[in-house]
């Protein structure tokens, strides 16, 4: 027994040991970004730095919102990633079951296909890309943003929903075809609600895919008003001039739409209704 | 789990809703696309939105959109969207970089334009050195901006304090001994001259290389000289402040201006090579510091020739633009003699109009603008050919090689000379 | 083996094409436009030349810049699947706060990857960095170290910060995984007297094999593509330390203006990831 609870009690520190150090290396940036969005900007130039604002201000946080149009900012984002982020995810579902489930010729090469559509760098995509845009009049709007950003994320999210689909038993399937339901009736009513850890992975992973990007909200937007989050946070750092301050408020604050859909997500992650319904 | 079907479905048709009721108004008026990386820095964000204002007050027909690009992307956004036949009507590069832009059909011919105006006399107010660089096979195919000379900008009370009058700077041996005595490791050091791959780079590398008789390439741009006695003596002395005699501070090789100047700012280093900007950004990096009132600036130290590297922006059309007439309009505001005075009063920049950097009071009594202005005679530009950005990288990567001890400073020379020349040698 | 009905079998179509077609769609004109830029001569012209490859492959700098993206992919592959492993594990265990320690985790990755590199390299400034500050503090370095611009210590630094942001994605990943693993399994080993180390190799390791797998294709075509980290805290430098392929192609396409040959490098980067990826696409097409 003694050993028992020394067995129990040591591999639970080496355990907390573990998650603590792990939290801190995941943390440490985000109390420095914290701390300096917090400053004014001459503090944030401090040598040797302050860890805790001498003289805190949200004044940051204000000039963000007021400064910039960050309120645009953040519903083109949303609107951008979190359409990605479903269709993508919706459509590599699709893709997943249908690998997944169905024998045919070419299979192996479609699926070694959509992700070698990866492999090709954004840099050289994104010219070709433009003069397709343009020519439908999709430049400069969010629908050409969701399209560029659905092409990149839907070989991703085929191969992470093929991955969990795949642990699926196949008896499912077969089991609801049995009791007259159709392949669609059985993707809707058995395979996704069962997938759902995977799919919210999938979910967030797209999400901010599109969320992040860069390179392609610059070369296929141009106005102010199709800005993203993250254009507006990497506007803040010119040629001539970094504000530190402004800089870190905008990324802590360009994190919490991820963060809350993690949140909202995060039920279905866990218990989904998987491990009572899988079995053999 | 209808929940989830439902709203994906909700989603799916919000998002291509949103996406599909974006765009398309009519405009009566003429809407001219405006985009130049000032726009995403503050105060030229508003002296530029203020600007335009009053230029669509001027002419009621034309609408300016203001498209803001940072400085590190409007390449990338410049080339996709010209490439592809679009582009905005005007826009705002260095002019070392319109070699490429010219080479790949990127910039209109504004020469058709300047004939009306006068032509050549129309061109007078501007300093022959800038008009040149405009130039592509003999059209006018840019039209100049701010036009600057980097000098040497100091503090001080730290010279005061280590008993030394830059004033009194006449060569670089004594430009090293100055920067000896005000290096107080690890407090301060003298100088800090960027070493990462950045256009800050060459604009203060270059005096260096000018100054001791060396230089990047022959005249006719074909072939690398920095196997010269000259090119090998500057490259080591720029080296050897950083590793043998420790007069900048750590990590300099990874440091581009902002950095630099942020360490001029916080007392860090003594001075900096910098121009008519340094004064007001250093100000707002640390206001503690009364960067107005505590900086100043003096010419470069000389050896055999005096020299100093010339900073030069340019306003190009885009070739693809619909309205070439209003945005001729534009460009002849941007760059007219009122604007041009007006972004020095604002933004502390010297021009490339003879009519305001050689005559307006402001600048002549502006005690940073009055020392680049005089060192404009002694400007020098980088080659203006397509190969420039590529032959710099090879160059500052050889710079970091030796600053870094990865190589000694001949090898890393001799590496760059034969990679440029490699570069110089290749088909176009 | 699956029990296929008859009028079943088609079915595939309509799963598959979608997204199939609409990748066809969109980024064929793309691709293939860039893989014909390969072979014009530089400079445009309509002839074609295979003068580009041959620039590449004698070009010094380019092998150092594909011998710095592999050590970059294996590096950042490995250290992303065994954090992330390691955490998944260790969260899905019955642990105190939970919810809060499997948020921490994903923190980093909420953070665009642009935006991680400028805040790192400001924190691993070696005057005026934070990094530098709290380790001093905490007494791990007596000295200002210069994480980004000693040739030594560059690379590894930037590996470090990616791993920061890249092993959320492979945890969370794994996470789902071994939501769905039986509990049962486990309950039936305990009874056999199974240790812990055997649970591991014997249930949890083949049941995420699968999402191993996945996470190592995954991952290995995405730190191929890493691009606005190394760029914003390296540019690639000391010398070309920290050049990889995507800032390489980058650099060559919008810095040199040099379209034709980026476009060569780029295809010679996709051909290497579609030979490393050829074992683990067959793996993962293979039928239970």
């Amino acid at each position: 027994m003694v050993k028992g609870f020394k067995r129990k009690f040591f591999s639970g520190i080496e355990i907390y040991g573990f998650l603590i150090l792990v939290s801190i290396y995941a943390l440490l940036p985000f109390i420095w970004m914290l701390s300096t969005s917090l400053k004014t900007e001459a503090e944030a130039f401090r040598v040797p730095p302050t860890w805790i604002p001498i003289k805190s201000t949200l004044d940051a946080y204000v000039s963000m919102w007021t400064k910039k149009n960050f309120g645009i900012y953040f519903l083109n984002s949303a609107v951008i990633s979190l359409a990605t982020a479903v269709l993508s995810t919706f459509f590599g579902a699709l893709a997943g079951y249908g690998f997944s489930r169905f024998v045919f010729k070419g299979r192996k090469f479609l699926i070694g296909f959509f992700l070698a559509t990866q492999m090709l760098p954004g840099v050289l995509l994104v010219g070709p890309y433009f003069k397709i845009l343009s020519k439908f009049g999709l430049y400069d709007t969010r629908t050409g943003l969701v399209i560029a950003f659905l092409t990149i994320c839907l070989p991703f999210s085929t191969w992470m929903m093929k991955g969990f689909i795949d642990r699926v038993p196949d008896a499912l399937d077969q089991a609801a075809l049995v009791d007259g339901c159709s392949r669609l009736g059985v993707f809707f009513r058995v395979i996704l609600p069962i997938s759902a850890p995977g799919m919210v992975a999938t979910i967030i992973f797209a999400f901010l895919l599109a969320w992040g990007d860069l390179l392609w909200v610059i070369c296929l937007t141009s106005t102010e008003s199709m800005v993203t989050v993250t254009l507006g946070i990497a506007r803040t750092v010119g040629e001539f001039q970094i504000i530190w301050p402004m800089l870190m408020a905008g990324a802590l604050m360009g994190g919490m739409p991820a963060i809350i859909l993690y949140l909202l997500l995060q039920r279905l992650l866990v218990q989904g209704l998987t491990a009572g319904a899988v079995k053999e | 789990m209808r929940w989830f079907r439902i709203s994906i479905f909700a989603v799916l048709f919000l998002g291509i809703v949103i996406g599909l009721s974006t765009f398309a108004n009519a405009q009566e008026k003429v809407a001219l696309r405006f985009s130049d990386w000032h726009l995403t820095e503050s105060p030229w964000d508003k002296t530029l939105a203020d600007a335009m204002a009053l230029f669509e007050k001027r002419y009621p027909n034309i609408k300016i959109e203001l498209e803001p690009v940072s400085y590190k992307d409007k390449e990338p956004k410049y080339t996709v969207e010209l490439a592809a036949g679009k582009g905005p009507d005007i826009f705002h590069v260095h002019a070392f970089s319109l070699p490429m832009f010219f080479d790949k059909g990127f910039a209109m011919d504004l020469t058709p334009f300047i004939e009306k105006e006068g032509g050549a006399k129309y061109l007078e107010a501007w300093y022959p050195l800038c008009m040149n660089m405009m130039k592509h096979k003999g059209k006018v195919c840019a039209m100049p901006g701010d036009y600057m000379s980097m000098v040497l900008v100091y503090n001080t009370e730290l010279f005061k304090a280590a008993g030394l009058d830059p004033k009194k700077l006449k060569t670089w041996e004594e430009f090293l001994e100055y920067n000896i005595k005000l290096t107080k490791a690890p407090e301060r050091w003298g100088i800090a001259l960027p070493g990462a791959k950045d256009p800050g780079f060459e604009l203060r590398f270059s005096p260096f290389l000018w100054s001791f008789g060396g230089d990047y390439l022959t005249p006719d741009h074909k072939k690398s000289v920095l196997d010269s006695k000259e090119a090998k003596e500057a490259f080591k002395f720029f080296v050897e402040l950083y590793t043998k005699h420790k007069v900048m501070p750590p990590g300099v090789t990874s440091m581009n201006p902002q950095d630099v100047r942020t360490q001029l700012a916080h007392r860090k280093i003594a001075w900096e090579i910098g121009s008519g900007w340094t004064a007001p950004i250093v100000n707002a990096i640390n206001p503690e510091l009364k960067a107005f009132d505590v900086l100043d600036a003096v010419p470069l130290p000389v050896k055999k020739n005096k020299v100093t590297t010339i900073w030069l922006s340019s306003w190009v059309m885009s070739p693809n633009t619909k309205h070439p007439k209003e945005a001729w309009e534009l460009m002849k505001f941007i760059t007219s003699k009122e604007m041009e005075l007006n972004w020095f009063v604002k933004n502390r920049v010297t021009s490339s109009r003879k009519d305001v950097s050689d005559v307006a009071p402001e600048i002549l009594n502006d005690k940073f603008a009055s020392v680049i202005a005089s060192q404009l005679p002694y400007g020098k530009v980088v080659p203006q050919i397509p190969q420039w950005p590529e032959i710099v990288d090879a160059f500052t990567t050889a710079v970091q090689e030796a600053m870094t001890e990865m190589k000694p400073p001949e090898k890393a020379l001799a590496d760059a000379h034969h990679r440029i020349n490699g570069i110089l040698a290749r088909k176009k | 083996m699956k029990l296929l009905k008859i009028k079943d079998r088609h079915m595939w179509t309509l799963f598959v094409l979608p997204g199939t077609i609409l990748l066809v769609l969109v980024l064929g004109f793309p691709a293939f436009q860039s893989i014909l830029y390969s072979i014009y001569p530089e400079g445009g012209g309509t002839s074609y030349t295979l003068n580009n490859y041959s620039i590449l492959f004698s070009d010094s700098v380019f092998r150092q810049v594909f011998g710095n993206t592999v050590l970059f992919v294996i590096l950042s592959v490995a250290s992303h699947l065994l954090l992330g492993l390691g955490v998944a594990l260790v969260l899905n265990r019955e642990i105190f706060a939970k919810p809060v320690f499997r948020l921490i985790a994903l923190l980093p990755w909420v953070v665009p990857d642009v935006v991680v590199g400028i805040i790192w390299r400001w924190m691993f400034d070696p005057v005026y960095g934070a990094f530098n500050d709290l380790l001093l503090r905490i007494g791990l370095i007596s000295t200002h170290v210069q994480w980004l611009s000693s040739p030594k210590l560059a690379l590894l630094s930037v590996i470090f910060v990616n791993l920061w942001r890249g092993f959320p994605f492979v945890m969370l990943i794994l996470l789902a995984g071994l939501q769905s693993i039986p509990r049962v399994l486990y309950e039936a080993a305990a009874i056999d007297g199974a240790s812990r180390w055997q649970l591991f190799a014997r249930i949890t390791l083949p049941s995420l094999k699968k999402m191993l797998v996945v996470a190592l294709a995954l991952d290995i075509v995405w730190e191929v593509r890493r691009f606005g980290l190394i760029q914003t805290m390296t540019q690639g430098g000391p010398g070309n330390i920290t050049e990889v392929l995507s800032t390489y192609i980058y650099k060559q396409y919008f810095q040199f203006f040099r379209f034709e040959y980026a476009s060569a490098v780029a295809v010679i980067m996709t051909a290497a990831l579609l030979m490393v990826s050829l074992p683990y696409i067959w793996m993962i097409s293979q039928e239970e």
